[in-house]
Order: C-alpha cells, then sequence, then structure tokens
C-alpha cells in the first residue's frame, strides 16, 4: 500500500491555491456588485489574450514581428542559463571565468547592438 | 526504482520518434522544426541521464551548449521558413520540389 | 598562467572573431553601400589570421604545448594545415561574391560577415580536442551556412536550397550529438584523449552504438554516400559563391574532424569502423560517378563530383595509417584548388545579358568562343577526373598508394576502376566544350578577381604543380605526425 501521508503537503499546497485563487476571482465580482461598479457592456465582455481574440483557427498566420521579439527574448533568456551555473561556481572559475563570461556579455550586447540598429526592435 | 537504462530507453524512443517526423512527416515543415527539436531533447535527457550516473558534470554543461544552440538553430530555421514563405505561399513539404531530388 | 597561453594559443580564432564582430557593427551602422569595403576588410582578416597560423605548421607544432584550455582546444600543425585551406577557401568566396550578388542588387554587407563567422566555425572544427568544442565549431559553421545558402533572397532556389540544408544538417548533427551522448555515457568523458584511452578492447554495444552514429552524422556533412542526398540540391539552389564555399571550407573542416575523430578518439577500435568508412568510400565513389552522369546543369554535376572525390578521400581514411593521413591532406589541398577554379569558371559563364548560365549545353563550343576560359575549364575538368598530366592525379596517386602499402590491394583496386567511370562525365563536358557547335551564348565580361582565381588555380593544377609536390609532402607529413601523435 502506498503511504499517501506523504502527499500531505502538496495537498495543503493546491488548498491553499485554490482558496486564495477563488479569493481573487470572486472578491473583485461581489465587490464590484456591492458598490454599484459592475457595468458590462460587449467590449469588456470579449476575452483576450496578449491582443488576440482567444477563441479563433489555431492555424492563423500571426504577424512575423511576434517572432522577432520572441527570438530576441529566446536569445537573453538562456543567457541567464549560463549565468546562475558561473555565479555560483565563481570561486573556483576565478579571474578566468569572470573574463570569459564578460566576453559573452559583450558580445550579447553586440548582437543587440546590430539588432537595434537594424530596427528589429521598434513595432512600426 | 528508475534506473540509467529507463533514461536511455526514453531518450531513444525520442531520437527515433524525431528523425521518423522529418521523414514520415508530409505536411507542414514546422512539424519538421519540431522533430529536431525532439531529437535534441532526446539527446539532453542522455547527456544529463549520464551525467547523473557517473558523477560527473561534464554531461550537464554540454547539455546546456545543447539548449542554446537549439535555440539558435530554431531561431534560424524559422527565419528561412519566413523567407521560403514569402517567395512562395506556401510551407507544404510537398512543395519543396523545384530543386528535384 | 595556463589561461593566458590558451589565449596566446588561440590566437586566429580571436583575429576573426573580434574582427568579425567590429564588422558586423560595421555592416549595421555603414549599411549595404560599404559592402565591398567590408569584404577587403574580411579578406585581410582572413590573410592576418593565416599569417599567424603559417608558423604554427612549418614549425610543426604538436604535443602539450599545444593544447589550450585544458586539451579542448589544439593549435597543432594538423589543425593549421586545415585551418590554411579554410582561410584560402573563404578568401575566395569572398572576392567572387560582389560581382556576382551585383548582378541580382542583392549584395549586403552581412554576406563577408557571415562567411567570417563560418570560416570561424570551420577554424574551430579542425582544432577540436573534446566533443563540445568539435559541436560548438560544427554549429557556428553550419548556422552561418544556412543563412548563406538562401542569402540570394530575389531567387526561389535559393530559399529553398537553404530550407533543405537546414533540415537535413540539423538531422546531421542530432544524429551526430545522439552519438556524441552515447559515447560520452559508455566511456565517462568527452575529451578525445580520454575516450581514446577508455576505448580499448572489447567495444560494448552502447559505444558502439555511439561510434557510428558520429561516423554517420560526419558522414552527413561531408556528404559521404548513403548520406549524400542534400548536396545536389543545396548546391543547385544557393547562389554560386556560397556553393563554392560549401564545396570547399566546410568539407576541409568536416574531413579534417573525421580523422581527428576516427583516428584519435576512435583509433584504437579502428577495426570497427573501417567496414563502414569503405562502404561511404566505395559507395560514394561509385554513386558520384554514376549520379554525374546525365546531369544537365553544371552544379549538380559538380556536387556528384565533389561527393566522388570524397570517396577518394575516405579511401584514405580506411587505412588508417600516418602514411593515409598524410595522403589524404595532400588530396584535400588540390581538391580545394580544382573546386575553386571549376566553381569560379561556372561563375564565368553569363549570357549577354549577364545572367547566370549553369545549363551544360549553352556551354557548347565554349572553346571558340572564349578560348581562355574554355581551356582553363577543360584543365579543371581533367584534373578532376584524374588524367595524369594534371595535378589532380598526384592526389589520387598518393591516396592509392597509401592504401597498397596498407595491405588494401582489393579497395585500391576498386577505386580505380570507380575513378575511371567517372572521368567518363568529365570527358563528355569536355567534348561539350571543344566539339559541339558553339551554342554562343557565353558573352559576358568577367571581373578581374575571378580571372586572377581562375588562372592561380589552373596554373596550380597544370603539370606545374608537381613542382610544389615535396613542400606539399613536407607539410602534409608535419600535418599527420601531429596527429598520430596525440592517437
Amino acid at each position: 500500500m502506498v503511504d499517501l501521508s506523504q502527499y500531505l503537503p502538496i495537498l495543503i499546497f493546491l488548498g491553499i491555491a485554490l482558496a486564495l485563487s477563488s479569493l481573487f476571482v470572486f472578491l473583485p465580482m461581489g465587490v464590484s456588485r456591492l458598490t454599484g461598479t459592475h457595468n458590462p457592456d460587449a467590449e469588456k465582455l470579449s476575452e483576450y489574450e496578449c491582443g488576440f481574440p482567444a477563441f479563433e483557427d489555431p492555424r492563423s498566420q500571426f504577424d512575423v514581428r511576434f517572432y522577432l521579439v520572441a527570438i530576441l527574448f529566446i536569445i537573453f533568456d538562456l543567457e541567464a542559463a549560463f549565468l546562475f551555473p558561473w555565479a555560483v561556481s565563481l570561486d573556483m572559475t576565478g579571474w578566468p571565468g569572470w573574463i570569459t563570461m564578460m566576453v559573452f556579455l559583450g558580445e550579447l550586447a553586440i548582437g543587440l547592438a546590430y539588432a537595434w540598429k537594424k530596427g528589429a526592435l521598434e513595432w512600426e | 526504482m528508475i534506473g540509467l537504462e529507463h533514461y536511455i530507453v526514453v531518450g531513444t524512443v525520442l531520437f527515433v520518434l524525431g528523425v521518423l517526423g522529418i521523414f514520415l512527416n508530409r505536411k507542414n515543415v514546422i512539424v519538421i522544426l519540431m522533430a529536431i527539436e525532439l531529437i535534441l531533447l532526446a539527446v539532453n535527457i542522455n547527456l544529463v541521464a549520464f551525467s547523473s550516473f557517473l558523477h560527473d558534470l561534464t554531461g550537464q554543461i554540454f547539455a546546456m551548449f545543447v539548449l542554446t544552440v537549439a535555440a539558435g538553430e530554431a531561431a534560424i530555421g524559422l527565419a528561412i521558413l519566413v523567407i521560403y514563405f514569402r517567395g512562395r505561399g506556401t510551407i507544404a513539404v510537398d512543395s519543396v520540389d523545384r530543386l528535384k531530388g | 598562467m595556463e589561461f593566458a597561453q590558451s589565449l596566446r594559443l588561440i590566437l586566429p580564432e580571436e583575429i576573426l572573431s573580434i574582427g568579425g564582430l567590429v564588422l558586423l557593427l560595421a555592416a549595421a551602422w555603414l549599411g549595404d553601400k560599404a559592402s565591398r569595403a567590408i569584404s577587403i576588410a574580411s579578406v585581410a582578416l582572413l590573410v592576418a589570421a593565416a599569417a599567424v597560423t603559417v608558423p604554427t605548421l612549418s614549425g610543426g607544432a604538436m604535443g602539450p604545448d599545444t593544447q589550450a584550455f585544458l586539451g579542448q582546444f589544439r593549435a597543432d600543425a594538423f589543425a593549421a594545415y586545415a585551418k590554411l585551406l579554410i582561410y584560402v577557401s573563404g578568401a575566395a568566396a569572398l572576392m567572387i561574391a560582389p560581382r556576382f550578388f551585383e548582378q541580382f542588387r542583392a549584395m549586403r554587407a552581412e554576406y563577408p560577415v557571415l562567411l567570417v563567422f563560418a570560416v570561424l566555425g570551420t577554424g574551430i572544427m579542425v582544432s577540436a580536442g573534446d566533443l563540445m568544442t568539435l559541436y560548438i565549431g560544427l554549429e557556428m559553421n553550419s548556422l552561418a551556412a544556412y543563412v548563406l545558402a538562401s542569402f540570394l533572397r530575389v531567387d526561389n532556389r535559393s530559399a529553398e536550397a537553404g530550407l533543405k540544408y537546414f533540415v537535413l544538417g540539423a538531422l546531421a548533427s542530432g544524429i551526430l550529438l545522439y552519438g556524441m551522448s552515447l559515447t560520452y555515457g559508455f566511456t565517462g568523458t568527452t575529451s578525445f584523449a580520454g575516450i581514446h584511452a577508455a576505448l580499448t578492447g572489447q567495444l560494448s554495444t552502447g559505444a558502439l552504438f555511439g561510434v557510428i552514429l558520429v561516423l554517420a552524422g560526419l558522414a552527413f556533412k561531408i556528404s559521404a554516400v548513403p548520406f549524400h542526398m542534400w548536396t545536389p540540391d543545396v548546391y543547385e539552389g544557393a547562389p554560386t559563391p556560397v556553393t563554392m564555399f560549401f564545396s570547399t571550407a566546410p568539407k576541409v573542416a568536416a574531413i579534417a574532424l573525421t580523422m581527428r575523430v576516427a583516428l584519435e578518439a576512435f583509433g584504437n577500435q579502428a577495426d570497427a569502423w573501417r567496414q563502414v568508412v569503405v562502404f561511404a568510400a566505395l559507395a560514394s565513389i561509385v554513386v558520384g560517378a554514376l549520379g554525374a552522369i546525365g546531369q544537365s546543369n553544371i552544379k549538380r554535376l559538380l556536387a556528384y563530383s565533389s561527393i566522388n572525390n570524397v570517396g577518394f578521400i575516405l579511401v584514405g581514411l580506411a587505412t588508417a595509417t600516418q602514411a593515409g593521413a598524410s595522403a589524404m591532406l595532400v588530396y584535400l589541398a588540390i581538391y580545394v584548388m580544382m573546386s575553386i577554379g571549376s566553381f569560379v569558371a561556372v561563375l564565368m559563364l553569363r549570357d549577354a545579358e549577364s545572367n547566370q548560365i549553369e545549363s551544360i549545353a549553352s556551354m557548347a563550343g565554349l572553346s571558340r568562343t572564349r578560348p581562355l576560359l574554355g581551356w582553363c575549364l577543360l584543365v579543371m575538368m581533367l584534373s578532376l577526373a584524374g588524367i595524369p598530366p594534371l595535378f589532380g592525379f598526384w592526389g589520387k596517386l598518393v591516396v592509392f598508394r597509401a592504401a597498397v602499402d596498407a595491405d588494401m590491394i582489393a579497395l585500391a583496386t576498386l577505386a580505380i576502376v570507380g575513378s575511371v567511370i567517372s572521368a567518363y562525365y568529365y570527358l563528355m563536358v569536355c567534348k561539350t566544350m571543344f566539339f559541339d557547335e558553339p551554342a554562343d551564348q557565353v558573352k559576358g565580361a568577367s571581373d578581374w578577381a575571378h580571372w586572377a582565381l581562375l588562372l592561380i588555380a589552373t596554373l596550380f593544377n597544370s603539370p606545374l604543380g608537381y613542382l610544389l609536390t615535396g613542400w606539399f609532402d613536407n607539410l602534409a607529413g608535419k600535418a599527420s605526425a601531429a596527429l598520430f601523435l596525440a592517437a
């Protein structure tokens, strides 16, 4: 028989999460009804996410500019993946490790400068 | 108990799925990009599993390099796909036949 | 101090990477009108990198003094030999490009920058002393190469070539990487020296899979049969200067890398991989020879020719001896010059509206309408076929001699038969140029840079090339000695 008691912490965690999230959802609704600011119209009721209507054909084409921003994001996202192990092991790698990372960051900065100059960061 | 062989089996299955995905897919080039990511995922699972099994950090560092390069590869693949789409108006695999071969 | 010593050893790479980054910024701020100036600066960078590489080769550097970053990077004579070939082909690809792209109004300042980064990646590949360095170098070259293949945006074929090259190149790196992960798992190390020491005696099944998958991934990169299918399409679709680059620098780097991996890292298991290499060599010779027959596009024909040549180079690898490695290096140098010469000649074929001509039929009667171009192409074709008075014959001879010395007489005999078959299609091209009715299509004038490169390559491949044999034997001997010292 599996010992269920080891899952108690996650049960408590889920319980707190459920309580808190329902509080966040229902409390503003209740407050708005009570204070009289409950005033729905078509614009307010349409759900959206990141500028897209939530329900439409998932295979539709989207603007290539989203992709450009996403790619730039990935590069700096992965930079962070290198920075964490570098930071915790700096006492072992010493100055060579520090210089190497600065070179890496400098190269990324040059890449960003190139993208910036080429207008990759401008939306219009 | 989950041992090293389980990880290797998962890695192998993912690798084979990725390779088959490239060759069997007749529909959309984006799916090929996903299959490539699947292959790299299989490699990373292998590397991290071996690294943990051997008590040797090299494999995990290698996995990070693979991650980085995979991001660069996906970026360039999508960029080439955008150029291709602008020229041809489609990204169906069957349309990639201007060069016979 | 190890760190400072390492930084001194990677001087060529430092020149190329810092210079490349500066040129990248220059490309962004000065724009496409500065592309010629940036091309010239890139050639200067390659010359500078070559200048600091020469002493490594002529001094025959080898041993522990050449190891940078705890053995991850090797700056020995072998790497220097391959790097010099790579720098020559990179410089050639830079010099012929502006004239080609300007006719499409597609010359962009990023072309030389990408090329410098691709050359940098190939340089890291040949210097790799560790699977991780290998992978970084390989991808650095490949990522730049994918973009270069689809560089000609006005041409749909170019984007398609880029797409195909990308998909199959990524698959190849995936296979290579999977093999590397298995090798790491079953040997416990990623350094070539460590793998060499760990792979003694009976090979375990997992390690065997690792070895074979690594070799399969590398075979993709050198376009050896059965992993050659991308080559004709990519060579046809990519812009011609880029095709010339693909057929030289990355190929030299991938072959040098294959030598280092097979002879050094897997050196104790030569019996395990020898059958694979023998098969790939013979299959490449045969497929390269038969596939070229009936091609109507000269770039496709040259693609099959390069598959064919890779087969001959692999014959040297199959011997797994130092003489074989030395013969491969000599052959590589001659192959690079033959490739540069023939692709530059293809680039010079233009019609009256200065469009590129790629069909073999329109080259008919070239010897009468453009005699000098016709004769240069004749030298290239006969040299590629390995017909005796020309220098291409010497390359095949040293490879076959190494195979015979290693008691692989059957392999050498089959390879000679293959070279006779492959002579057929080279001779067909020559017949079209010299005996058919002139099609009179080739008109356009050519740049002086094209003529200079073509004449240098022709002189190199003419019988005058034999004056260099002693020199080449000496250099290739030093390089292969450096390779085998570690093994």
